[in-house]
């Protein structure tokens, strides 16, 4: 393209810009509504209830006093969100994504956790999503924490601190002798005449094995990919249905702004001057790239900053935000040439974008959306785009995954294009 | 600068244009008179590239087609429907319009200041376009036209709701810019506009140039012999005659005359003389 030409698709493509700048009613459709959509429905859906609370599923298989204090530990943590299941129910939880991690407490935990600085450590298994390191490490955190604090209970509760003092003696008596048993047996015979003549106090011993090399827990950790991821919180899916929102509004908005200027007469001049209707195209197209992208950038933004959307990767959502663009410059792009009116492409405007965003995610998320309904979600592209952002967001797709919607995107822009222009330099006047 | 050779234009089953050509020079302002539906706009919307003759050709300074973008440049239309956005400024407008023409920079910048004068707008520059008066969107509607100073100007009735004040400032302007050897192409249904400022004109009904030519050859071919009307004993006697003042003498000599007065011709009456009906309802 020359020079000339090029300033005079960005001059159409600024003046545009500045129409929109000055339509307030669009300018709320675009900007405004769906800024108010993507935060009303995150705080219905209890958006920022629970944020920070990380869902864990917790299998007790020992069934020990023990294990239900560890539980009921668990449960007291702000930080977690626990129920219970079955072992395998557990890491199928975790592989769906519906919990963040599985605490497993296996049989034996109870008795091993009464055994004092000798014998096997008490074992717990934690099965993570690997994305989820942070989480992961935080609930091994708690954990230990929580067996710690078990250990401690033991000795200020002197009853108990005495069974298990005599358990152990009697556990070491059984045994072979040695230097480091000869050891323990000795400080176990002098913490029993302790908790004889100290009842109820805190004696607050070192509660790590010290020096003697013994642990008291021992967490066996296991990867468990995570292979449908939920949203951690409803902004992740807010956003996106908020963004879709908006940049049908600008399309729409644009798509009324090429109709106008079919009926006000300012296409006429454009069409009287060295531009080519290709150029004019071009220029709305450009204009409405442009719109659409500013829509993205604030809304992901203001997602990115205040409500905790995390792109996997930058250029990822580059890529979705250009694609959904892409894809709605192109409908928006049809609807302008089918439409002859303001009413005609307003109406049909509507009449096509509100089935395809409410099938299409627009209104109910498509995570929770019953099997058929996904089907037939299928056929919008509004479906595609927040697929797309949320690929690039909280589904955490790889870059084959995410070829799938951004290569229908991107088809169903360049098809609306292709009608668009062919429409276009058909048409008469 | 134009040549329209043997326009067809139909739309539907109705015939807009019906095999019109005409000739527009360098320096010449050309009149396009006819009533509403005459097929005025529709010669325009050809001549500029918008619309594709059915049949005939289009011309442009020698270049061919205007429907081609490159031969575009030298056309300046002020459409008959306003065509400007509300929303920017007299200012904004006329630089956006500039621009599109390819205008850039300072260049750019003086023009847009010789339309805003153009235009008696200068005082208006920035308040929105949409705000303005009926007569003052016109003007800027033509001033938009003129922006980047193009060798053929195409007016489709620019003075529609224009005082006439305006008007006349209007004219002026138009009758400047033939002696700037520009071509304009002027429609009207005001016979006396046409009279006024144009160098031929072109009746144009159904489609069809009628006749074609100056002022003076289209009364003297068309508007018919003058009328000397006579009052005398109360009562009115038309005679027509190509030689009223003679004809007066010798009724004088005759006897005692009350009152007389003698009508020429007028567009109007050209157009009467061809179509059969008036030019306007009166
Ligand atoms: N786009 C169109 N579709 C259908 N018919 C049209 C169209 N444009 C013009 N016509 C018809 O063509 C004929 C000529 O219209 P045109 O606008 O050229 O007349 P005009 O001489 O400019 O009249 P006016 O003085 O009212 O502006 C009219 O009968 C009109 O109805
Ligand atoms: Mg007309």
């Amino acid at each position: 393209m020359s020079a000339s030409r090029s300033r005079a698709v960005w001059a159409l493509a600024a003046k545009d810009l500045r129409l929109l700048s000055r339509n307030r009613a669009t300018l709320f459709f675009a900007l405004g509504w769906p800024i108010l959509m993507a935060l009303f429905f995150g705080y219905v859906f209890g958006g920022g209830g629970e944020k920070g609370r990380i869902p864990v599923v917790v299998v007790d298989e020992d069934g020990t006093s023990e294990a239900a204090r560890l539980v009921s530990r668990l449960q007291a943590e702000s930080g977690l969100q626990i129920s219970s299941a079955t072992r395998e129910e557990a890491t199928r939880l975790v592989r769906q994504g519906k919990r963040s991690a599985a605490v497993i407490v296996p049989r034996g935990y109870g008795e091993a956790s009464t055994r004092l600085f000798h014998g096997a450590p008490a074992r717990l298994e934690l099965e993570v999503d690997p994305a989820r390191t942070a989480e992961g490490s935080m609930i091994a955190g708690i954990l230990t924490g929580a067996a710690m604090q078990s250990m401690q209970d033991l000795f200020t509760d002197p009853a108990r601190t005495r069974a298990m003092v005599d358990r152990s003696l009697g556990d070491l008596a059984a045994g072979p002798p040695g230097k480091r048993g000869d050891e323990t047996r000795t400080f176990l015979g002098q913490l029993r005449t302790f908790v004889d003549g100290s009842p109820g106090t805190d004696p607050a011993t070192g509660s790590s094995g010290g020096g003697t090399g013994w642990k008291p827990l021992e967490i066996e950790r296991r990867e468990v990919r995570n292979e449908k991821v939920g949203p951690s919180s409803a902004f992740d899916f807010t956003f996106p249905q908020g963004i879709l929102w908006g940049v049908i509004g600008s399309a729409l908005g644009f798509a009324l702004s090429l109709v106008t200027e079919r009926t006000r007469g300012t296409l006429l001049r454009l069409e009287t001057s060295p531009l080519s209707r290709l150029d004019v195209l071009l220029g709305k197209a450009l204009a409405c790239f442009l719109a659409i992208a500013a829509v993205e950038a604030l809304l992901l933004g203001l997602g990115a900053a205040f409500f905790g959307i995390r792109p996997t990767s930058w250029a990822m959502l580059a890529a979705a935000a250009i694609a959904v663009a892409t894809c709605f410059v192109g409908i928006m792009m049809a609807i302008a040439v089918l439409g002859k009116t303001e009413q005609a492409a307003g109406g049909l405007g509507w009449a096509i974008m509100m089935p395809l965003a409410m099938f299409g995610g627009g209104m109910i998320p498509l995570f929770v959306m019953p099997s058929w309904m996904q089907t037939v979600s299928n056929v919008s592209p509004v479906k595609w785009g927040i697929l797309a952002l949320e690929g690039a967001t909280w589904r955490g797709f790889s870059a084959a995954e995410m070829a799938l919607p951004l290569g229908v995107l991107v088809l169903v822009g360049l098809a609306g294009l292709g009608l668009g222009v062919r429409l276009f330099r058909g048409g008469e006047g | 600068m134009l040549t329209l050779r043997d326009l067809r234009k139909r739309f539907g089953g109705r015939v807009a244009v019906d095999g019109l050509s005409l000739e527009v020079h360098r320096g010449e302002i050309l009149g396009l008179l006819g009533p509403n539906g005459a097929g005025k706009s529709t010669t325009i919307h050809m001549a500029v590239g918008l619309l594709d003759p059915d049949e005939g050709t289009v011309d442009v300074d020698g270049q061919g087609s205007p429907r081609n973008p490159e031969v575009r440049r030298l056309l300046g239309v002020a459409p008959q429907s306003l065509a400007l956005y509300d929303a920017l400024t007299p200012e904004e407008n006329l630089r956006f319009f500039g621009r599109v023409q390819g205008l850039s920079g300072r260049g750019l910048a003086e023009r847009v200041e010789w339309a805003l004068s153009f235009a008696a707008l200068s005082d208006r520059r920035r308040d929105r376009s949409g705000e303005l008066s009926g007569g003052m969107k016109r003007r800027l509607n033509l001033a938009a036209a003129l922006v980047h100073d193009p060798a053929l100007l195409l007016l489709d009735e620019p003075t529609v709701g224009v005082d006439p004040q305006s008007r006349n400032a209007i004219l002026d302007r138009v009758v400047e810019l033939r002696s700037a050897d520009r071509a304009v192409v002027y429609t009207t249904h005001y016979m006396e506009e046409a009279a006024r400022i144009c160098d031929r004109i072109a009746i144009v009904d159904a489609g069809r140039v009628l006749a074609l030519g100056t002022l003076a050859e289209l009364l003297s071919r068309h508007g018919g012999d003058p009328t000397l009307v006579v009052f005398r004993d109360g009562a009115e006697q038309r005679i027509v005659t190509r030689d009223p003042a003679g004809e007066l003498s010798r009724i004088l000599a005759a006897g005692r005359v009350d009152d007389f007065r003698v009508e020429r011709a007028d567009l109007e009456a050209v157009f009467l003389h061809l179509t059969g009906r008036r030019l306007r309802d009166p």
